[in-house]
């Protein structure tokens, strides 16, 4: 189940805030964590944001081609946008708090993406 | 330096937000800013009852006493080290001990990309008579200066982060102010992309949020990452190796949040 693996890798990592399993080409969230209290507005807007930063028609955000993963980073938030490998149109975004250990958590979090976006 | 200029910077330095360690030593000095001989000095200066400043950087440990804003010696180093300065109070009377312990210092701890401190209770050194040398009278007699104006927290940022990028691209309110290593195709991005983006990502967003280090991973033909910092009136585009992610989140964390 997609919302046993979300809830899995925000258990793993305590500044992990909410997770969403998105698709881009519909840009719509399919599934967030059990534990996340976002609203349909802020679901909307973390969306938009993947479809932004990854380039979901094609332009990549900056630079010369889309990015596969991004993040930004605020003074109160880091958001991580990751695209599937295996299906680019799949999409985990996650919102975490600044102290996070970043790389640890992007590498868990694409261990996870792949599961989902594999059906394992 | 005037005495208001003196007490305004130690005000300043009082008031500032200090990074801990994960070890729960306080960072003093992060890729040369400040330097860290003059972080030490600062933590000298800091220093009125006795205690000792545990230092460390780069696998060395530097034990010294400090009280009364003077140094008193170098208890201990470890690894182990025979310099004979170790255990001396130092004073201006002896020269050579004074100009021996910057020796043993800068060579330990000069080029540190890392400092930390840790304050702990004094130990047992020299003669109660013995007092050391003021972190001031040593800024003059080792040419350290003890000059705390930090840099912009943008310029921290570039420059703590340095090795991580390949090239730089530095904009303060519109205009170029600084480049680094082969910035062509940040150039490009500045020229083409940036202002669309930003207007994109606030209409996004609802709003532009402060300070922001967005990352692209892969964003360049080569392989190579993008990310662009956004401060006040500023906006620095780098390219950058991904596995360099993690240590610029931390330091853009530690800067800006």
């Amino acid at each position: 189940m997609v919302v046993d693996e979300l809830d899995a890798l925000r258990e793993r990592f305590e500044g992990c805030t909410a997770l969403a399993f998105a698709d881009l080409s519909t840009k719509m969230i399919l599934v967030t964590d059990s534990n996340s209290n976002l609203r349909r507005e802020a679901l909307d807007v973390l969306c938009a944001e993947a479809a932004l930063l990854l380039g979901a028609n094609g332009t990549p955000a900056l630079g010369e081609q889309p990015s596969d993963r991004a993040a930004v980073a605020s003074a109160s938030q880091l958001r991580v946008f990751l695209r599937s490998e295996q299906e680019p149109n799949d999409v985990l975004c996650c919102i975490c708090l600044p102290n996070l250990d970043a790389d640890a958590f992007v590498t868990d979090a694409a261990a996870c993406l792949d599961r989902i976006s594999g059906g394992e | 330096m005037s005495e208001l200029d003196a007490l305004a910077q130690k005000l300043a330095t009082l008031t500032a937000r200090d990074s801990i360690d994960p070890s729960g030593a306080r960072l003093i000095s992060v890729g040369g800013d400040p330097a860290p001989l003059t972080a030490m000095l600062r933590e000298v200066d800091d220093t009125v009852l006795e205690r000792s400043l545990v230092f460390e950087c780069a696998g060395t440990t530097v034990t010294i006493v400090a009280a009364g804003r003077r140094l008193r010696g170098i208890v201990s180093v470890t690894p182990e080290n025979n310099a004979d300065i170790i255990g001396q109070v130092i004073s201006r009377e002896e020269p050579d001990g004074v100009q021996a312990a910057l020796d043993l210092l800068q060579n330990l701890c000069g080029k540190a990309d890392r400092m930390t401190v840790r304050s702990l209770p004094p130990q047992a050194f020299g003669k109660g008579g013995e007092r050391g040398i003021s972190a001031k009278g040593l800024s003059e007699l080792w040419g350290v200066t003890m000059d705390t104006t930090p840099k912009p927290p943008m310029e921290q940022f570039l420059s703590q982060n340095a090795e991580s990028f390949s090239s730089v691209l530095h904009v303060r309110k519109g205009e170029v102010i600084q480049t680094a290593g082969d910035f062509a195709a940040l150039q490009a991005i500045w020229k083409d992309q940036v202002d669309a983006f930003r207007k994109a990502h606030a209409k996004t967003l609802r709003g532009e949020e402060g300070a922001q280090l967005v990352c692209l991973e892969g964003a360049f033909d080569d392989g190579s990452s993008a990310a662009v910092a956004l401060y006040e009136n500023e906006v620095a585009l780098v390219a950058y190796k991904a596995e360099c992610f993690g240590h610029m989140q931390s330091s853009w964390q530690r800067i800006f949040t």
